[in-house]
């Protein structure tokens, strides 16, 4: 490790520690204050915050490696992973936040007025956060490994990026609370915007041509390495090689198809994100967050489309410098996740790996923040405080919140590290981006519906809703692991839909719910959580005293 | 009217209210307009692949360098066409909050 490296690394996490520091004075052991940064969270810094939170490893690492690896079809994960805000903000942030709930498992009880609800969200929600939490650490694993290149203490370098971010972010969390995992991920999605706009002025003043990038990319078939050789890759549309800037490098009509759903369907369902809604100051402010999201999401997106070509480029024409070669064969990346680590150092030298590669450090610790925040909700609120000790007090709710984002944080780390991404690689060409969306399908299946036809269909029942959580969930893991062990083709027909299942298990739940709750004699929605949901008295008291407070200071 | 207090307790002036018939009325509108927005999100994204499907030129032309059209709205177009339409949804959105609810005058004459 480079001195410049250790540099960025140590000034990262002193930035990192300061902010959970002077978020933990700030702090009370109350439920609303730790899980929910007392509710006070401003419009901008929410949606930095979401977008800190949103924008994972996946997106970091994972879209500029797909769209190395895939060309146009590698977009489509951007596209996908943008997209799903739009039915966020249609459908959900202003009711989602105008409940009044600390967690989703607690929204979707409060709808429907039952501890089963509660239950089978919880489960749901550990089990999306788990899933979405694993693919994080095997991307700090793959950027420790890459940037730094030792182990500590006996443990392999990757297990060792494992290990050092868990433990990092989980004091963060333990710390800071929700308060300082905000300012944390509003932070850190700045410093990941700022690296890319960086990295694309750096290439635009070096003469750099998108248009004409992408036709020096499309002029040779696309090829892929596989083990240590290099193989051309066959169109999925035409069965010719597939060239970088023309669809079908990865996928065939219904792969594509699935991925966008999954991922459409999957953003109203991520636990961590959605958490976000409930620390806006109003159900107004939530939904104007997301629009900022769009914003600034699109910004990000559209820039790591141009890196992850621009790497495509360059790393081919530099490929015989010694440092690169040891990453390539024959001018192609062996992961192409490490394309825009590696983009940095053509670009800036050294330095500009650290720089990356600590942006890849913060894209990872902020979402791994959220999601073990949602956790320690899920469990610190919904199990314990409402479950298990309803007498228990609220620092009994932190307290138990504290403990669990140690718990799922370990089990995380411990299930990355069993996971071989070298023997990912061979079936999954982006491996990161591919674990992240097996979250959203069982987010998406799962979750999704419950929430939307609890805020949207007033005759939507407890029971109804339970059976669908259930249905949801086990279509989706039933349709993965069917999907996984028969070595399903994750780029067309039938068994491509089996890798993101959202397209088939939200329809499946959705009719669940919908069959269930017009059999079901239970009673509908109460008049009182409808009008808190989808009134804006709240809104406008909140409002008006801003207002109030603004003309006292005045 | 029948209203339920919905608001926040303050001690610097009266309630916000909300009317249960007036909430209904709101939420119809605004799920048909979710769904309206939703529609034409849907068609959009999806035309993107299945013109490629249909028309040769959509993915085999050159409209910018070695970019296709499909590769110029994938890449950019798609992202500015999600930020117009949210912003179009939350204007809209904000607009018939405004107007089917919370008619009772607020504490210094304005309206909520």
């Amino acid at each position: 490790m480079s001195g410049t490296d250790t540099v960025s690394l140590a000034v990262f996490a002193v930035v990192a520690t300061v902010v959970s520091v002077v978020a933990w004075r700030h702090t009370r052991a109350t439920t609303v204050d730790f899980f929910l940064a007392g509710r006070r969270t401003g419009m901008i810094t929410n949606a930095g915050a979401i977008c800190g939170d949103y924008l994972s490893a996946a997106s970091f690492l994972g879209v500029a490696g797909a769209v190395y690896a895939s060309g146009l079809d590698g977009v489509w994960y951007a596209t996908g992973f943008a997209a799903g805000f739009v039915p966020v903000l249609l459908f959900v942030a202003a009711p989602l936040r105008r409940l009044g709930t600390v967690s989703l498992p607690d929204f979707l009880a409060v709808r429907f007025d039952s501890p089963q609800v509660r239950i089978a969200a919880v489960v749901a929600v550990e089990l999306v956060i788990l899933s979405y939490l694993v693919p994080q650490a095997v991307g700090s694993g793959v950027t420790w490994e890459l940037l730094v290149g030792e182990g500590i203490g006996g443990l392999s370098p990757y297990a060792t990026g494992i290990v050092v971010s868990t433990i990092a972010v989980g004091g963060i969390v333990v710390i800071g609370g929700m308060r300082g995992t905000t300012w944390n991920q509003a932070l850190q999605f700045g410093f990941l915007l700022a690296v890319a706009i960086w990295l694309a002025a750096l290439l635009w003043a070096g003469g750099f041509s998108y248009p004409a990038a992408v036709e020096q990319a499309s002029t040779a078939p696309l090829q892929a390495v596989v083990g240590d050789r290099l193989v051309e890759v066959p169109n999925q549309l035409t069965g010719a090689p597939a060239r970088f800037g023309t669809p079908g490098a990865r996928y065939g009509p219904a792969g594509q198809l699935a991925l966008l759903v999954t991922l459409v369907l999957g953003t109203a369902g991520l636990p961590h994100v959605m958490n976000r809604y409930f620390t806006a100051a109003t159900g107004r402010a939530a939904r104007t967050s997301t629009v900022w999201v769009l914003a600034l999401a699109g910004t990000f997106y559209a820039l790591a489309v141009m890196l992850g070509t621009a790497a495509r480029v360059l790393v081919a024409g530099r490929a015989e410098e010694p440092w690169l070669a040891e990453l390539t064969v024959e001018g192609v990346l062996r992961v192409p996740e490490h394309a825009l680590p590696v983009l940095g150092r053509l670009l800036a030298g050294t330095p500009g790996l650290a720089v990356v590669s600590a942006a890849a450090f913060a894209a990872m610790v902020s979402t791994i923040g959220g999601l073990l925040l949602a956790a320690a909700a899920s469990f610190g609120h919904d199990v314990v405080a409402r479950i298990w000790r309803p007498t228990g007090g609220p620092r009994e709710a932190v307290l138990a919140g504290r403990a669990a984002v140690l718990v799922v944080s370990a089990l995380a780390a411990a299930v990355a590290i069993a996971v071989d991404p070298e023997r990912l690689l061979a079936s999954f060409p982006s491996v990161i981006a591919t674990m992240v969306t097996w979250a959203f399908a069982l987010a998406g299946s799962a979750l999704t519906p419950a929430v939307l036809l609890g805020i949207w269909w007033r005759d939507a029942t407890a029971r109804g809703a339970v059976a669908g959580i259930w249905t949801g969930a086990t279509t989706a893991i039933g349709a993965l692991l069917v999907g996984l062990v028969i070595g399903a083709n994750p780029s067309d027909g039938l068994t491509a839909v089996l890798l993101a299942p959202a397209m088939i298990a939200a329809p499946i739940s959705t009719a669940t719910i919908v069959v269930v709750s017009r059999l079901d004699t239970g009673p509908p929605v109460s008049p009182r959580v409808w009008t808190r949901m989808h009134g804006t008295a709240a809104d406008r008291q909140a409002e008006r005293m801003a207002r109030i407070t603004l003309r006292g200071r005045g | 009217m029948a209203r339920m207090e919905m608001g926040p307790g303050s001690p610097r002036g009266p309630e916000e209210f909300d009317g249960a018939s007036e909430v209904v009325a709101a939420a119809h509108t605004q799920r048909r307009i979710a769904l309206g927005y939703g529609l034409v999100f849907v068609l959009a994204t999806l035309s993107v692949p299945v013109l490629t499907l249909f028309l040769p030129w959509w993915s085999g032309s050159r409209l910018l360098g070695g970019m296709s059209p499909s590769f110029v709205v994938v890449a950019g177009g798609l992202y500015l066409f999600f930020l117009a339409l949210g912003i179009a949804a939350a204007t809209l959105a904000r607009s018939v909050e405004d107007r089917m609810l919370g008619t009772s005058p607020d504490d210094d004459g304005s309206p909520g």
